[in-house]
């Protein structure tokens, strides 16, 4: 497993990028800066861990919505009952992964496309059900169930940014922990092979269902602080698939089970959502367009296709 | 007598209308080398997926040091102390002929990291891999695969280990080395189960051969008691 970008290594560039990206909003960088950033490192948390289960753990998840929309309503919950909303990302992350738990129970009897069907339509019903269930008091705001998070008086568009980088940048460093893990070995062992791997002692089941929560966990506190940002909930724009379009595209883009695949795949999503803004209805068609061309032409993504290209410019050393 | 390690009473596995194992029962005693033969088809593999737990039998009973392992998942078999390679090599493609053992030595063993490193190494070296150590599994040709196979069931620790045609494909210079090899193993304590077409290697490293032809076993002895057997050369060549 080598890094492909080199000063990703190395601690001091880095070092330089993060403590730039910290003082940011002090140098006064316009706010749009700072909103198209907190996106960047919000879908950066989620891609990361999306990238975790689809391309190390062979999970193609479809209800990272659930996730994302669990810690947003745990977060309303949390401060509509007057508690800070720090305690709500907290609580959003656990309740996400407490889920995980729970529909693992059904959703890892299912292998491969049945597993990917399985979890799609886990965001659909907590649609349903967040329709429904009014799990505070309060007036609707919206034309359907929505809420307004409080207790965010006094927030600014930096504490949001803020809370985005910590999370953007500790995802990055979860991944880098976990891949070089007994959990990471014993993931890639799976990739590889999973009947080898049962019967070289590997708990299959259980090594996935690691990757489902701490997958789950960290996409709940991501989730949770984009609802802080954006103030407000409703079922229908969070338990949506716009969500899980977004993270496939990410990590496909720069390349799915590639450590930095998702950090050049979210920067051209970025990208794209600022340049398509305005073209709102075309949007998700343009982006599918790119999805299908991606992986008909370079089906590892961005950062595959790099790898490729160094490889074969570098002679192959093969032993026999 | 002692008790033996495994022992496997009247197992039956059927695929559909197809009885794959039929009412089959054989015991390995601690420190054996036990041949298994038959024909393509006679039920071996079957019988090694039993046993390693990929395969649930419909009947009968598999005891190993005592607990009753039918229908456990193969980690659980893994971690009682049975190892196993396969026919065709399965190894983790792209990781390193180290991680490949590791894998093994962390998972199967429980061992730390660097101690599953050192254990690796050793077993690399005990078969003759250690050049290969750090070449990418997809990269090494298919007959260091077979002894890739090995080491990673060596590095579990098992205190029986199930070898499914280590000889194949081999040429007659590259038999002694491997019979080297499992001397070595059974040296360390390790009883083997060893499926093989390879006359030699069967004449010459086993304690007992069991035949078996359509799920039956049709005969068990000594190598030499098994090569005057009528039966055996009848599902052979009748």
């Amino acid at each position: 497993m080598k890094v492909a970008i080199p000063g990703l290594r190395g601690g001091l560039v880095p070092l330089v990028i993060v403590v730039v990206l910290v003082v940011l909003p002090i140098l006064g960088v316009p706010r749009a800066w700072l909103l198209y950033l907190f996106l960047f490192f919000v879908y950066l948390a989620m891609a990361n861990m999306w990238n975790l289960l689809a391309g190390y753990s062979g999970l193609i998840s479809l209800c990272q919505p659930a996730f994302i929309g669990l810690a947003g309503y745990t977060l309303v919950i949390i401060t509509w009952n007057g508690l800070p909303f720090y305690l709500g990302i907290i609580a959003g992350a656990i309740i996400a992964a407490a889920f995980a738990l729970l529909i693992s129970i059904p959703v890892f009897r299912l292998r491969g496309i049945y597993f990917a069907i399985g979890t799609l339509v886990v965001p659909e019903a907590l649609r349903i059900v967040f329709f429904l269930w009014r799990p505070v008091g309060g007036a609707l705001h919206g034309g359907g169930a929505g809420y307004m998070v409080k207790g965010l008086a006094g927030i600014s568009m930096s504490g949001f940014y803020w809370m985005a980088l910590a999370i953007g940048i500790t995802s990055i460093f979860l991944m880098r922990v976990i891949l070089r893990s007994r959990l990471g070995l014993g993931l890639a062992a799976i990739r590889d092979n999973d009947n080898t791997a049962a019967s070289s002692g590997v708990d299959v089941f259980r090594l996935k269902l690691y990757s489902f929560v701490i997958g789950a966990f960290v996409t709940g506190i991501a989730g949770a602080i984009f609802y802080i940002y954006q103030g407000y909930i409703e079922p229908v724009s969070t338990f949506t698939i716009r969500w899980t379009m977004i993270l496939i595209l990410s990590t496909v883009i720069g390349g799915i089970g590639i450590e930095e695949g998702p950090i050049v795949g979210t920067v051209i999503v970025v990208i794209l959502h600022f340049l398509l803004a305005r073209y709102a209805g075309l949007s998700l068609l343009i982006q599918g367009i790119i999805l299908v061309g991606i992986m008909l032409l370079a089906p590892q993504g961005i950062m595959g296709f790099i790898r490729k290209a160094r490889a074969s410019r570098s002679p192959v050393t093969v032993s026999h | 007598m002692e008790a033996p390690i495994l022992s496997v009473v009247g197992v039956t596995k059927r695929f559909g209308g197809l009885v794959a194992v039929n009412d089959l029962s054989f015991d390995v005693r601690a420190g054996d080398i036990l041949g298994l033969m038959g024909p393509n088809g006679a039920g071996k593999s079957t019988l090694l997926n039993i046993i390693g737990g990929e395969y649930k039998p419909d009947s009968g009973i598999v005891k190993f040091k005592g607990h009753d392992i039918a229908g456990l998942s193969p980690h659980k078999i893994c971690h009682l102390g049975i190892a196993r390679t396969y026919q065709i090599p399965r190894p983790f493609t792209n990781l390193t002929a180290l991680q490949n053992t590791m894998v093994a030595a962390i998972f199967g063993r429980g061992l730390e990291k660097s101690a599953a490193e050192s254990e690796a190494t050793k077993v690399l070296d005990i078969t003759e891999l250690s050049e290969k150590k750090e070449v990418v599994a997809k990269d090494l040709a298919a007959l260091t695969l077979k002894r890739l196979e090995l080491a990673r069931a060596l590095a579990t620790k098992p205190a029986l280990v199930m070898i499914d045609e280590v000889a194949a494909g081999l040429i007659e210079a590259e038999i002694p080395k491997i019979l080297d090899i499992l001397k070595e193993i059974n040296k360390m304590g390790i009883s083997i189960i060893l499926v093989e077409h390879v006359m030699r290697v069967m004449m010459e490293a086993v304690d007992r051969i069991i035949v078996m032809d359509n799920g039956v076993k049709i005969a068990e002895g000594t190598p030499k008691e098994i090569m005057e057997d009528r039966k055996v050369i009848e599902a052979y060549f009748g």
